[in-house]
């Protein structure tokens, strides 16, 4: 008799992290296949937050799809409320005054902002430094209270429609925004000292949730993800809207694809956004901040598609028209949605922890992907 | 020069920090006092114990859990408070003065709480495991000697028991992991164990150094025999990369970032204790706190010459360096991030274990030169 | 790379990983000693909402006509894009009202779509913020919880609108009346021309009411 050798296999453990887990950023649930410590495949389950929003907003005429938009990217959701602004306006042909423009180019800069010291916070919290978070959202609260003051809210904040800007800058925002600007460089370079540089830190975002140019290009990957893949496309450069080719600004670019890559793009990109703002209040011109759109607001059939860069990516909107009050279909290319479909492509093979930082990397808002 | 600009600290709050540092102040005085006061009418209490071993070993043993116990719900609203004010908020502020009676009122609360066991769990598993980990905890603050005649038992393989009986604690955090019946608990159980193990060789070896320098295996034999100097200051060469290396390797006994895997609430939901409520919960988080005043102990002992120091008190000593060492750890644990489990394990032995290895050889040569 | 080389580096890898995590140590330090807790005590303490804050609704009350501004033209009822509001006029045209206005905040988007389109400045947002509520039923706001000094506004804005629509009616029973009896005389006229002299009396005594209200509905 011969002594056969069988192959000891054990069953994969099957793991549902979330959609009920901290660091899931939202409702998101990926069904993870694990073999020890190490990821065999993954699925992610998406949809728990699906309210039907492009749905509903085909019932209701064009003006008021705007606050919806705010619960698409509810981070930055002055630049969901610019993706539609914008599609209303080319469909019912609206020019935008001088000083709307600008205004809608500063409050997108700051929202980016925020933005972007929330994934800075989460994703150090992913990584373990808890301490980030709350050092980033305390320059973030600075940052919502500006926006308090210009628009009367604080995280919805609905303020940029189709034809401009509602209301002017309040007293004093100008120099209030600037003392920000001017200390928040210095807690950018902490930031840095307490992050940036840490061994642990680059040990695990270094190498880490690797995208190549190529494989960002097929799945359709966008904005800093994108840009830390070597792909120097940013739709604020390549299509400029409002006045942002008048702005003077740098693309950051890494072409690494991991992590880290993805976090430096974000943290270069709020020193381009201060840079941005900066010029905004300099060469901000008086006049109206709003066009004038008709009480009845029919635009004539066709239809249009708006491109924004928002913090997290290309966001863009189509709308289509049929001349009547209502738009007859309204969708959302959001940047996430497309971030997400890497997650099954780039998890086998990485540990538990990894999944974690590579889904911070992302920085996916779950709003924008269920709409 | 940025320092000063963002955010700069109001005058209350500075206040707040002088008022912390006059009552410091008052406490180590009133520590300093501690010999004049009249001990010796204790003399016929002491004496009643002395003749009745069973009781006098039960007394202590009361009087040391009792004491844990306390001194963590104290440590547990200090670590608060300290990530609090690191972290730019003010920590818990609304029970007692400063929120110091807030740990007293989660105890009470986790005490009311519903005993929840999950309905898939190996129920007697589950239970047990708690006390698992705890009881090793407990009884390896046994030999620490707080102060020359303040040692629960004396034991001349101090050193030996202490890291022996630590080790232990693993089987209850497997214990916990497996009997939980949640995937979570169950890879936090593994990593826990993983890195006990692994980190307990350096740990060991670092101690062994010592104990050749020292030649003795009796803790308190060898803080007597640093009563001239402290380790760290006698061989600087050996012992502060010794005492870097055992630093590390506490930390990851103890669980705390950057070696807190097992309980990564970021990765695991909250590890081992993810299913755990109430009185169980609150069992292993005093566990996890004695094991920081455990190891910031035998550090403080190893490393700091224990209970040796002008003016003060011994006691007073030996509390005032494992306080600083635990703040270390809390200031550690609060900067740095996590390393992930390959990481952590190739620092330990592809790191840690050579050097240690290495630094004991050189001990060995520098005690037979 | 020679062992040598290799030994350099973990060597310099080490001191290099030290100096990160201390000047980390050091942010944080100088964050725990040197720095301002920017912690707000809220429930304590309540944050300064700046002036154009979009907290709670409300319908201001015009001092002067004693009255509240709304007229009940709905147009902020048609602007809003989750049907938050509902109203029941009293009346309408210059003089109309409103004796029930009702939001149901529990819908509410606060998308301020509502206040811009109010042509009478008949409602805005305050700086009330605390709405969160144990009962579905206490998230809808009445007339009297949105008007400004409650109550009591409510019912002086009713009195004070029925009052003027009594009026309004009056005269333009009065107008009816005199245009009816104006057109019997002018039918009598046609009857009669005995009659011209008696009928030609009647409206021009009674052409002093409609001008009394001057403003007749439009």
């Amino acid at each position: 008799m011969t002594l056969t050798t069988t192959e000891i296999t054990s069953p994969g453990m099957t793991l549902n992290m979330g959609p009920q887990h901290p660091s899931t950023h939202g409702v998101l649930r990926l069904v993870v296949e694990l073999d020890g410590e190490i990821i065999q495949s993954c699925r992610p389950v998406i949809g728990y937050l699906h309210r039907g929003l492009e749905k509903m907003m085909e019932a209701r005429p064009y003006r008021h799809n705007v606050p919806f938009t705010d619960r698409l990217d509810y981070l930055a959701s002055l630049n969901s409320n610019l993706a539609i602004a914008q599609a209303i306006e080319r469909i019912g042909n609206v020019t935008v005054p001088e000083r709307g423009q600008y205004l809608r180019v500063l409050l997108c800069e700051i929202n980016r902002l925020a933005s972007h010291l929330v994934f800075l916070g989460t994703f150090a919290t992913d990584l373990g430094a808890t301490t980030v978070f709350l050092y980033s959202f305390r320059e973030r609260e600075r940052i919502l209270d500006l926006l308090e003051a210009m628009t009367g809210a604080r995280l919805t904040y609905n303020w940029i429609r189709a034809g401009g800007v509602p209301t002017d800058l309040p007293e004093g925002f100008g120099e209030r925004l600037t003392a920000f600007l001017d200390e928040f460089q210095f807690a950018l370079d902490e930031y840095d000292r307490l992050l940036t540089g840490n061994r642990i830190f680059r040990a695990r975002c270094e190498g880490i949730g690797v995208i190549s140019r190529e494989m960002a290009v097929a799945y359709g990957a966008s904005g800093p993800v994108a840009r830390g893949s070597g792909i120097a496309y940013d739709i604020r450069k390549v299509a400029p809207y409002d006045v942002y080719d008048r702005m003077e600004f740098d693309v950051p670019v890494y072409t690494e694809g991991d992590c880290m890559a993805r976090y430096r793009v974000r943290v270069e990109e709020m020193r381009q956004s201060a840079r941005i703002i900066r010029q905004c209040l300099r060469e901000m011109p008086e006049g109206e901040t709003m066009a004038k759109l008709p009480k009845i607001f029919k635009p004539p059939p066709g239809e249009a598609y708006s491109r924004t860069e928002s913090p997290r990516g290309e966001l863009s909107c189509y709308l289509s028209s049929d001349g009547s009050m209502n738009p007859t279909r309204v969708h959302f290319r959001a940047p996430s949605f497309f971030h997400l479909g890497l997650l099954p492509a780039m998890l086998p093979g990485v540990k538990v922890a990894d999944v974690i930082a590579i889904l911070g990397s992302l920085d996916t808002v779950l709003g924008e992907v269920d709409r | 020069m940025s320092m000063q600009r963002l955010h700069p600290r109001s005058a209350s709050q500075a206040r707040e920090i002088l008022i912390g540092v006059v009552i410091a102040a008052l406490i180590l005085a009133a520590l300093s006092a501690t010999p004049l006061l009249p001990w010796h009418l204790l003399d016929p209490i002491r004496a009643y114990f002395y003749e009745r071993p069973l009781l006098n070993n039960l007394a202590k043993a009361v009087l040391l859990v009792s004491f844990m116990a306390v001194q963590c719900l104290f440590l547990i609203w200090m670590e608060r408070k300290f990530a609090g004010w690191l972290q730019a908020r003010l920590g818990p502020m609304h029970v007692g003065w400063k929120g110091v009676l807030q740990t007293f009122a989660d105890a009470i609360k986790l005490l009311l709480k519903e005993d929840i066991i999950p309905a898939l769990a190996d129920k007697p598993m589950f239970r047990l495991a708690p006390y698992l980990v705890f009881v090793p905890a407990m009884l390896t603050l046994m030999v620490l000697p707080f102060s020359p005649n303040l040692v629960g038992f004396d034991y001349h393989l101090g050193a030996l028991f202490a890291l022996s009986i630590s080790t232990t604690g693993a089987l209850g955090i497997l214990a916990a992991g497996w009997g939980a019946n949640n995937k979570y608990s169950v890879l936090g159980g593994m990593r826990a164990v993983a890195q006990l193990l692994s980190y307990e060789i350096p740990m060991i070896l670092i101690v062994l150094c010592v104990v050749t320098l020292k030649n003795t295996m009796s803790l308190t034999q060898i803080v007597e025999r640093q009563a001239g100097l402290w380790n760290i200051v006698a061989h600087p060469l050996l012992m502060i990369p010794g005492a870097l290396i055992f630093f590390s390797c506490a930390l990851a006994e103890v669980y705390r970032a950057p070696f807190d895997l097992p309980e990564a609430e970021s990765e695991l939901v909250s590890g081992f204790h993810t299913e755990y409520s109430g009185m169980r919960f609150a069992i292993f988080y005093i566990a996890e706190f004695a094991n920081n005043v455990f190891t910031a102990g035998f550090a403080a002992i190893l490393f700091f010459g224990g209970w040796h120091g002008p003016v003060l008190p011994p006691i007073a000593w030996f509390t005032l360096k494992t306080l600083l060492l635990i703040f270390l750890m809390m200031w550690v644990r609060w900067t740095l991030p996590r390393l992930r489990i390959d990481q952590m394990m190739s620092f330990c032995w592809k790191l840690l274990v050579p050097a240690s290895l290495i630094l004991f050889c050189l001990t060995a040569l520098s005690v037979v030169w | 790379m020679s062992a040598t080389d290799r030994k350099v580096n973990v060597l310099l890898d080490i001191l290099i990983s030290l100096r990160s995590f201390l000047k980390g140590m050091w942010v944080t330090a100088t964050n725990l000693v040197a720095r301002e807790k920017v912690t707000l005590q809220y429930p304590y303490e309540k944050p300064q909402v700046s002036p154009r804050y979009r907290g709670l609704f409300y319908l201001p009350f015009n001092e002067k006509e004693q009255r509240l501004n709304c007229t009940g033209c709905t147009l902020c009822e048609q602007a809003c894009p989750t049907k938050v509001i509902s109203m029941t006029k009293l009346g309408a045209g210059k003089h109309g009202g409103v004796s029930e206005f009702n939001m149901d905040l529990g819908r509410c988007m606060f998308c301020n779509l509502c206040i811009e389109a109010c042509p009478f400045d008949a409602i805005y947002m305050g700086s009330a913020y605390e709405l969160a509520s144990y009962d579905r039923d206490a998230s809808v706001f009445r007339i009297e919880d949105l008007a400004q000094g409650g109550k009591r506004s409510v019912e002086i804005n009713i009195k004070t609108i029925s009052e003027a629509l009594a009026e309004e009616e009056k005269a333009k029973a009065a107008k009816a009346k005199a245009a009816a009896e104006a057109k019997s005389a002018a039918d009598a006229k046609a009857a009669s021309a005995a009659e011209e002299r008696q009928a030609a009396e009647k409206p021009a005594a009674s052409e002093p009411a409609p001008s009394a209200s001057p403003e007749s509905p439009a």
